[in-house]
């Protein structure tokens, strides 16, 4: 053992460059795939870690999550396969909670039924939780909020106060999860809670209200099918139809699912795509550090040869031989995986920050883990060091001692071939990066409505009977160029109805979004009219009127809009069209939406005429204290519309940010490769280099022969790239209901960076070669 | 042809400047056979590296066929090893992974020469060193005079004036080492000026003008009576 840590020492120091390049190229991919197998691990098992996690589910379909409370009574009374279930639902507003002698904080609040944490399993820190779903009034928070709220000191017992106006006490503090999970909230409490908080006797007795999701927790052996079968039973006759695609979805799938969530949304959906990309990227960035390692270790055959050459004539055998070469080489990779480990630990947090994924460290030095990394590492070190070390070992002892070696050996076309797959997934990297790039451009720059100098007010309880005094306070301002009232904040939730449309021909059930907003809405935001009018500010004449987008017109099949009438309280009337803007996230497709004149009022956006900066400062700070005077209980929260319309594609930003750091990443180890061999190829030819010089050769012309190798292989990665980058690309746009188009440039540029960043490499070397002084070269030793 | 005025050369150290060639005078004609003797570490190499413009002293005069060449460009510097000078090294430094074939057509490639001029000029060389049968060869598959020979065929292919060999014959035989100097001879005899350092006494008989270096001096620099 001594004898190997010592030779692998030795041949490490022979050629310190190189096999550090080898050495940290190596252990820098590795941490990332570290990083990557974890997030990708944890996104995978998000909630498996539930006790009960097989045995429950989520009743809806893709698109419609949203059941009627009255449906969790009937279950429990006619579905004998259901253990337990549990209806959750959330506030529209995350609400201010208030402890005294602290200022009041936002934090979002879930109602659920009893059975909740039979379904789902959670750390109890202190405090009973489960009690404190059967009593009304009771809170149960997560850690995170009993340290924001009260400190160090002990929350279980203590009031709080909820929106200026229920008092309810913490029952418990339980752990997050440090597992992923769909669920997501900070503070829950009992339906009973609900029902005094928000009174609507409607949600638990009406077939067509449905404002919850209800989750099930079924018995061993209950058939999910069957079930969703005689749950779609339980609905009325004239209800069935809407529910007739519903299944019970497992819990561990929801959070690969896609859906919409209204209100604050203690669902997260996670992106099954962006996981498997990310899958993808952490398989090349492996295969461009092991083609590195095949690639710097095979140029050491030669030393290795002469070197055991001289083994074998003091009498080594061929196993012994053999046997060393697995162990250094294992050595290696066991060096590189702790530095490996070690880069992850450190890394870790920054990359979280900076990407937005989920990383969970701890699991890193778990049993299946570790042993998994180290064996992966031993069974790659075999296959790595087998094929060297057979033929080397295996080799003449004459052949191996002379001087010169077959003349071809410093010239195999394999490594040509591996650095032109290395390029080939450099080049499908940077094709890719650009095109996320322009797919992020494109989303950003196709809201269709006015982004600039506009912030929004949210519109506390309290200010909502005062809009007349924030109106008149605004419009004093010289800087409000214009305001108006909604219920509309960009990204932000909105309702969906389903009612009936009165058309020429009979009656037609439709669903749309829609949301409130005054006159001015239109031409704050900048919408476009494609026919009839928008409605004017008097409500007593265009009271109930509506605009439609193009997509309600489509979605509906409707040619002549202007006139019919929606079948709402105050049979509203389609008066004109709009143009389809983004009003959700850009993932999420434009879908048939009504803007209704109606006084409902969460936002007051405000259109700013200055462009300096600090004056927009002063003039918010102005609008936040006036504003604030008239909400003393309830926060007021200013936001710019351009950060909010960040965050509708934000998804894709991170998207973007991950997916650029990794294959840069990527990028500078195939660099690091690229380098390690063309060092290689000077030392190499360090004399011949001399001989050419010497015969007439410039230096222009050995910096061509030197790099010339380089630029075929990228010439050669370059045609097989350009089609699979096509494939990947077209396969990953496919996923967007809006997407940038594949222009040919992001190939050409693609390519030509690739060409550009080999030949800065290579020419490094090169440069510093090709205009050595020859007689060093020459120099007879 | 060469004019060296005061030629010094010295490498700076910490502490100390060591002279390796000290106020060499030397002018050499047009046509000369100059054996260049003297013991290891002498600075016969680099006067000849200095003569081939492959090394620049660090002070006096170098006029080449009449024109100062201290300090060329890089374009210039090139056209003098395209056309004007040639090298022969004690190490052959023949390019391993090329062919005897290919090794001696190098310099033409270079030089611009045109594919099929460049045949019949290798295919001449190939015929006057009786080594055809050899040209698809590859180096270590020769013996070492005939690794010289191809050393001296890709040296004399561009018809330079000057040729510089460096211990031609320094890993020969006697008899490899003969033949050699028969070949540089018989050059020096078609008018091609050359000068070459050999240890050997016999070899250095070949030359029509024999210096000896000295510690960076010309201790002696004598005729040979003909
Ligand atoms: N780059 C250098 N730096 C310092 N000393 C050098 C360098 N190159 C050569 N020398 C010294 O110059 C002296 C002459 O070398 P050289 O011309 O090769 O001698 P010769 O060919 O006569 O054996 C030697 O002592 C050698 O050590
Ligand atoms: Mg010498």
């Amino acid at each position: 053992m001594r004898g190997i840590l010592k030779s692998s020492y030795q041949n490490f120091v022979h050629r310190p460059i190189t096999n550090l390049i080898n050495l940290i190229g190596l252990a820098v991919s590795l941490a990332l795939v570290i990083i990557l197998s974890l997030y990708s691990f944890g996104e995978l098992t998000t909630d498996h870690f539930h006790k009960n996690a097989d045995r429950v589910y989520l009743y809806g379909d893709n698109n419609k999550i949203y059941t009627p409370g009255i449906l969790k009574d009937q279950i429990d009374l006619s579905i004998p396969g259901v253990e337990s279930s549990v209806r959750i639902a959330s506030t529209w507003e995350p609400p201010v909670f208030q402890v005294a002698e602290h200022d009041p904080l936002k934090s979002d609040l879930i109602f659920a039924d009893e059975g909740f944490f039979r379904l789902f399993t959670y750390k109890t820190i202190e405090g009973n939780p489960d009690a404190a779903m059967k009593e009304p009034m009771s809170l149960v928070i997560t850690r995170q909020l009993a340290e924001k709220l009260f400190g160090n000191k002990q929350a279980v017992g203590q009031l709080v106060k909820l929106n200026n106006s229920n008092e309810m006490t913490v029952r418990a503090v339980i752990e997050r999860p440090k597992e992923n999970s769909c669920l997501s909230f900070n503070a829950l409490a009992s339906i009973a809670t609900q029902k005094i908080m928000q009174p609507n006797e409607g949600e638990f007795t009406e077939w067509g209200w449905s404002n919850f999701q209800t989750f099930l927790l079924l018995k061993d052996n209950t058939n999910p099918q069957v079930t969703a079968k005689k749950i779609i039973a339980l609905f009325p006759e004239n209800r069935r139809n809407d529910y007739k695609n519903t299944h019970l979805i497992p819990l561990k799938k929801i959070y690969f699912s896609k859906f919409e969530i209204y209100g604050t949304d203690f669902l997260q959906a996670g992106d099954k795509n962006k996981v498997l990309v990310l899958i993808l990227v952490a398989a090349l960035v492996l295969m461009i550090a092991l083609i590195n390692f095949v690639n710097i270790s095979s140029s050491q055959w030669l030393d290795k040869i002469r070197q055991t050459g001289v083994m074998k004539v003091f009498g080594a055998r061929q196993s012994e031989i053999l046997r060393n070469m697995l162990a250094e080489t294992f050595l290696f990779f066991l060096s590189a995986l702790f530095l490996a480990a070690f880069l992850a630990v450190i890394f870790i947090p920054d990359i979280q920050n900076y990407t937005g994924i989920r990383v969970n460290p701890k699991l890193m030095f778990s049993g299946p883990f570790l042993s998994i990394a180290i064996g992966a590492s031993f069974i790659l070190s075999f296959l790595f060091s087998m094929i060297p070390a057979l033929r080397v070992s295996s080799s003449n002892v004459l052949d191996n001692l002379k001087k010169n070696l077959n003349p071809q050996t410093g010239k195999s076309p394999l490594r040509g071939i591996l650095v032109a797959v290395q390029f080939t997934i450099a080049i499908v990297l940077i094709a890719f990066t650009l095109l996320v790039q322009k797919q992020v451009n494109f989303g950003s720059s196709s809201f269709g409505f006015n982004q600039e100098n506009t912030i929004s007010v949210n519109i506390t309880p309290q200010l909502n009977q005062k809009k007349d005094v924030i109106r008149k306070i605004l419009l004093d301002n010289p800087s409000v160029k214009r305001i108006s009232m909604c219920q509309y904040y960009p990204g932000k939730t909105i309702s969906q109805w389903g009612t009936q449309l009165e058309t020429g021909n009979g009656k037609k059930q439709v669903n749309f979004d829609t949301f409130a907003a005054d006159a001015q809405f239109f031409n704050l935001m900048g919408l476009q009219l494609v026919s009839g009018r928008f409605y004017s500010d008097d409500l007593s004449t265009d009271a109930d009127k509506v605009v439609v987008n193009e997509s309600f017109l489509r979605e509906n099949k409707i040619d002549n809009p202007i006139g019919t009438k929606l079948l709402t309280r105050g049979n509203a009337e389609i008066i004109g069209v709009v143009k389809d803007f983004h009003y959700k996230a850009v993932n999420h497709p434009i879908a048939a939406l009504a803007i209704r004149n109606d006084p409902s009022t969460s936002y007051c956006l405000v259109n700013l005429q200055t462009t300096n900066f600090n004056s927009l400062h002063n003039t918010i700070q102005k609008i936040k204290k006036e504003i604030t005077e008239l909400s003393p209980s309830f926060p007021v929260e200013i936001a710019f519309f351009d950060q909010a319309i960040e965050k509708m594609y934000q998804s894709e930003i991170l998207f973007k940010k991950t997916f650029s750091l990794f294959a840069g990443i990527a990028i500078v180890i195939c660099c690091l490769g690229i380098l390690a061999m063309s060092l290689f190829a000077c030392q190499r030819r360090v004399k011949e280099i001399g001989i050419r010089k010497v015969n007439g050769a410039k230096v222009s012309e050995i910096l061509t022969m030197l790099n010339k190798d380089f630029v075929k292989w990228v010439a050669i990665a370059f045609v097989i790239a350009t089609p699979v980058a096509y494939y990947v690309m077209h396969k990953w746009l496919e996923n967007f209901a809006y997407k940038t188009e594949l222009s040919w440039w992001i190939f050409a540029l693609a390519g030509l960076l690739a060409l550009g960043i080999a030949l800065l490499t290579v020419s490094w070397q090169s440069w510093k070669a090709a205009t050595r002084n020859p007689v060093e070269a020459l120099r007879y030793e | 042809m060469i004019q060296l005025t005061n030629i010094d050369k010295y490498y700076d150290s910490k502490f100390q400047r060591t002279y390796v060639l000290k106020d060499i005078i030397l002018e050499v004609k047009e046509g000369e056979f100059l054996s260049v003797m003297g013991p290891s570490g002498s600075g016969k190499s680099t006067l000849l590296n200095i003569i081939g413009l492959m090394d620049s002293p660090s002070s006096g005069k170098y006029l080449l066929d009449g024109n100062s060449v201290l300090d060329l460009k890089e374009k210039v510097r090139v056209d003098y090893h395209r056309n004007f000078i040639s090298f022969i090294f004690q190490a052959y430094h023949l390019i391993e992974e090329m062919t005897v074939y290919e090794n001696i057509e190098t310099p033409l490639i270079y030089k611009g020469v045109k594919s099929h001029d460049r045949e019949s000029m290798v295919a001449d060389l190939l015929d006057r060193f009786n080594i055809v049968a050899k040209k698809d060869l590859f180096p270590q598959q020769l013996s070492g005079g005939q690794q010289q020979l191809v050393g001296i065929a890709r040296a004399i292919i561009s018809k330079p004036k000057l040729l510089l060999a460096d211990e031609p014959t320094g890993n020969l035989h006697s008899t490899q080492g003969e033949m050699i100097m028969e070949t540089l001879k018989e050059l020096n005899n078609e008018g091609m000026t050359i000068i070459h350092v050999t240890h050997n006494e016999k070899f250095a008989q070949y030359g029509k003008r024999i210096i000896r270096l000295e510690d960076g001096n010309i201790r002696s620099d004598t005729n040979r009576k003909t």
